[in-house]
């Protein structure tokens, strides 16, 4: 199941390309990309943990918004603190790739967005997806009164029961009726 | 197993049970595509499959003889995935470009690509079926003797191109007697007839799926805030990118909340000013257009030497360079509520001038030139080259010094939008490629250099565009502007060639017929002779040439239309209804939750009074009880000595028997079992009865 210095065994391949959504090129390319970014006495190491600070040096994820909550929601160590093995490296690509359906597009989405972990999106994680995507810069932020408002809208269209928060349902529903999502929700190494 | 945060659709055993029994009842793709979908990390998936085969391996020796062949064969399916994806063009070039511009522009490159193998595809058909067999039947051509090869033909594509298989004039009009006798001019007209309905088709197809995941199914308001939000491009890499975009979100944030406070603004007299300033420039720009035709018209006339020829091609090519300029200065006048609307008003305007140009140039071609030359085929091919060739070279010329002209220009003066005008502006190359297949081979190459330069230029010259999203929309709008106008209009084109033009006499391989469709005439007539074939001619016969029966099949088509479009009616009620059941239901439940916290919080303090209330009643009615068993046992007392005197008289007769229960000691005893066995049920009952307090029967 470990992954050696330089290459992948043929049979954890195979399994790699049953359980993701990734192409052999794909993999082989992910395997080379997270080698990289262990350190010399953790290559040898059969199952290795790469810290958060580390993966976030990836062009591909430096400049993302949302880098931060992705390791999280990804990651599968004890302490929560968004390390990655190759496995959930492998997850997050899997993801995020072209082949991936909807559902496990708008289901990730949903959990990146839930910035607390409770699983539903309540005012409070609205407003701190607003203001990930506007700026966190004292000028570039929205006013509460504008906050305010723009919470309102976005509850008073996807909430459909009306109980102030939007569950993974109706989540889905909106991305469902949005054709930009799929092809916008990918990172490709 | 380590325990990992991502346990959601498994987290319980029942539900791994459901999962692993809903997974064996599938085939074995059906099981890996499941396992693949479940949204659970990649130790869940491993496990669940596990566990999955573990099961299946009861009947193993028939799993060993079939699983292996469908393993290998599924093996083979994704080897040719990867191998499909390492043939994928310019990965490198998309790569870049989605990572500073967004999928929207990438969206763009991505038709573009479409289209290449599309002309890639119509070249190896053509080749292989037309100009292969001409070269294996070892004709040279017959060029006279002071016609040489000079630099100019390749600009103006006459003299000694005149005379090679570039033009099909100097196609030959026989028979190749072989080990096939294979007909040229049968060979033509079938090739190029079948391969603009393949065209067709998957214009159609692409068209159709597209409108339908990207206008049916989006929402009507999808320029609100959410789907601004959730459509966040993940794909983009560029630092200087990603702020600029969150930039332009801010700025549609704010515009979305205050546009409905904008419309409400605008009085009466500001929207008649408006219509006003529309109806203006709608009206300058047909005018344009048809002005360019008319001018071109007359230009079209005086084409006699051959470096002059260039003179056409060169003066359109200009025209729709500086024309679309001043569209876009009109749409700077004028306001549209959206930039959608903008975009579409100058794209639309765009298309009209195209299509007026490209117009006149038909009608020249078709009209004019057979009556003025008496071999007309390879001077519509050479013109035809003459414009490609001019237009590439233009294009070329305008990425690269025009952008950074502009570029260097909008830097001093002020920002400007990159990448829309590209989008309409060159399109008019498809209908040059669609006309210029009958009339020619020509292996497209610039399309294959185009985007590669399109690339340079945009990363040099270009900023992102400012409006994000509604790129899926824009890429249908694309692909239904190349079909309507230039498909269409280059298959009416060569249907009107096939149909009504006279071929000339002595060029071109229908030399000699009356239209090239009697082609089709003379081989039935051919095929009638054999009797074993007789049913093609049936079909020719009654099917294609009868108008019953496209008008049979007209109106089963508009039929079905009819019904599908009464079904989509009857889903979008379906649709309302249900959302306001959904709304209701939400309403019932809070409703629901409600009442119970409301109850939940008033019982408390009912139940202690309940409690006192019962012990108070127990108390009365134990105090009740505890009086008659004393007046019972008053009584007792006192009438059992009359009966033991009175059994002791009777007794006495016959022998005292011993009394065995004193009078006391039955009473106490009595008395004692009697409270204990009502202790017991009092300590039974007050549950049943407080249970049946905690539910009042419901409030008015």
């Amino acid at each position: 199941m470990g992954t050696t210095a330089s290459q992948l065994p043929k049979d954890s391949l195979s399994e790699y390309q049953e359980l993701t959504f990734l192409t052999k090129q794909e993999i082989l390319l992910a395997h080379r990309r997270f080698t990289e970014l262990l350190g010399r006495d953790e290559r040898n190491h059969p199952n290795p943990r790469v810290p958060m600070q580390v993966i976030l040096t990836l062009p591909e994820l430096k400049s993302n918004p949302f880098k931060t909550r992705i390791c999280q929601v990804f990651s599968t160590s004890e302490d929560k603190d968004g390390s990655l093995t190759f496995e959930d490296f492998l997850d997050l690509l899997s993801a995020f790739s072209d082949s991936a359906t909807l559902e496990i597009k708008s289901h990730y989405a949903f959990r990146i967005f839930d910035f607390d972990d409770d699983g539903t999106l309540d005012h409070s994680d609205l407003e701190k997806l607003v203001n990930c995507l506007t700026g966190e810069t004292e000028d570039t932020r929205l006013t509460s009164e504008e906050m305010r408002q723009l919470i309102n809208n976005i509850l008073d269209e996807s909430d459909i029961d009306k109980d102030g928060t939007v569950n993974l349902s109706e989540f889905q529903h909106v991305i469902s009726r949005s054709p930009d999502f799929v092809s916008s929700f990918k990172i490709v190494l | 197993m380590v325990p990992s945060k991502n346990r959601l659709a498994v987290s319980c055993p029942t539900e791994e049970q459901n999962l692993i029994k809903e997974l064996v009842a599938l085939s074995t793709t059906e099981q890996i595509r499941k396992i693949r979908e479940l949204p659970v990390s990649f130790e869940e998936k491993k496990h669940v499959s596990f566990i999955q085969k573990c099961k299946e391996d009861v009947y193993l020796w028939v799993l060993l003889c079939c699983f292996l062949p469908l393993q290998s064969i599924r093996r083979f399916g994704y080897n040719i995935k990867s191998a499909r994806q390492t043939l994928q063009l310019w990965q490198g070039i998309m790569k870049e470009i989605g990572g500073k511009f967004g999928s929207s522009v990438l969206n763009y490159f991505v038709l573009l690509k479409w289209l290449l193998l599309f002309n890639i595809f119509s070249f190896l058909v053509n080749f292989g079926f037309i100009t292969i067999p001409l070269l294996v039947s070892d004709l040279s051509p017959n060029v006279s003797p002071n016609v040489s090869f000079r630099g100019l033909e390749l600009l103006t594509g006459a003299g000694y191109f005149n005379h090679t298989i570039m033009y099909y004039g100097s196609y030959s009009n026989e028979t190749f007697r072989g080990l096939v006798d294979y007909d040229m001019q049968l060979a033509y007209f079938f090739t190029i007839s079948v391969y603009m309905v393949l065209c067709g088709l998957v214009l159609i197809f692409s068209m159709a799926s597209s409108f339908k995941k990207n206008y049916a199914l989006a929402d009507q308001a999808s320029n609100s805030a959410w789907q601004l939000l959730c459509s966040w491009d993940f794909s983009i890499t560029n630092e200087k990118a990603v702020n600029q975009r969150k930039n332009n979100l801010r700025i549609q944030l704010m515009e979305s909340l205050s546009e409905k406070a904008h419309r409400e603004r605008q009085t009466t007299s500001e929207q008649l000013k408006q219509y006003g300033i529309y109806f203006g420039s709608w009206l300058l720009s047909t005018g344009l257009a048809v002005g360019c035709g008319r001018a071109e018209d007359t230009e079209t006339w005086s084409t006699l030497k051959e470096a002059e020829t260039l003179l056409v091609p060169f003066v359109v090519s200009l025209m729709n360079m500086v024309i679309p300029l001043f569209f876009s200065l009109f749409n700077k006048f004028e306001q549209y509520s959206s930039q959608r609307k903008q975009i579409y008003a100058l794209l639309f305007r765009n298309v009209l001038l195209r299509i007026s140009i490209l117009g006149v140039l038909c009608y020249y071609w078709m009209n004019m030139v057979p009556q003025k030359f008496t071999c007309w085929e390879p001077i519509v091919g050479q013109a035809l080259y003459r414009l490609v060739i001019v237009d590439f070279i233009f294009l070329m010329l305008g990425s690269l010094f025009g952008e950074f002209l502009s570029n260097v220009i909008g830097t001093r003066i002020q920002p400007r939008l990159g990448v829309p005008e590209f989008d309409v502006a060159r399109n008019v190359l498809e209908i040059i490629y669609f006309l210029f297949s009958f009339f020619g081979r020509f292996a497209n190459v610039h399309q294959y250099v185009y985007p590669l330069l399109l690339q340079v230029s945009l990363t040099h010259n270009c900023q992102p565009p400012r409006r994000s999203g509604r790129a899926a929309q824009m890429k249908t709008i694309f692909i239904f502007l190349l079909f309507i106008p230039f498909f269409v209009g280059a298959v009416s084109i060569v249907a009107y060639t096939a149909w009504s033009l006279t071929p000339s006499e002595h060029c071109g391989p229908f030399r000699g017929l009356n239209s090239t469709f009697s082609v089709i005439g003379e081989w039935i007539n051919d095929v009638d002779k054999v009797s074993s074939t007789e049913w093609v001619v049936w079909i020719y016969q009654n099917v294609i040439r009868s108008e019953v029966f496209y008008f049979l099949i007209t109106l089963i088509i508009l039929v079905i239309i009819y019904i599908f479009w009464q079904l989509i009616q009857g889903r979008k009620e379906l649709i309302v209804l249900l959302r306001k059941q959904i709304a209701n239901e939400g309403k019932d439940k809070s409703f629901l939750l409600d009442k119970l916290q409301d109850l939940q919080k008033s019982c408390p303090k009912v139940n202690k009074k309940q409690k006192k209330r019962t012990t108070v009643c127990f108390a009365r009615f134990y105090s009740k009880f505890i009086c008659l068993q004393f007046f019972c046992c008053c009584c007792c007392f006192c009438t059992l000595p009359n009966v033991l005197f009175f059994f002791s008289t009777q007794a006495d007769a016959q022998l005292s028997a011993p009394l065995e229960i004193s009078p006391t000691q039955t009473r106490w005893f009595r008395f004692y079992s009697l409270a204990s066995s009502w202790r017991k049920r009092r300590d039974a009952a007050p549950v049943a009865f407080q249970s049946r307090r905690t539910f009042p029967p419901p409030a008015p």
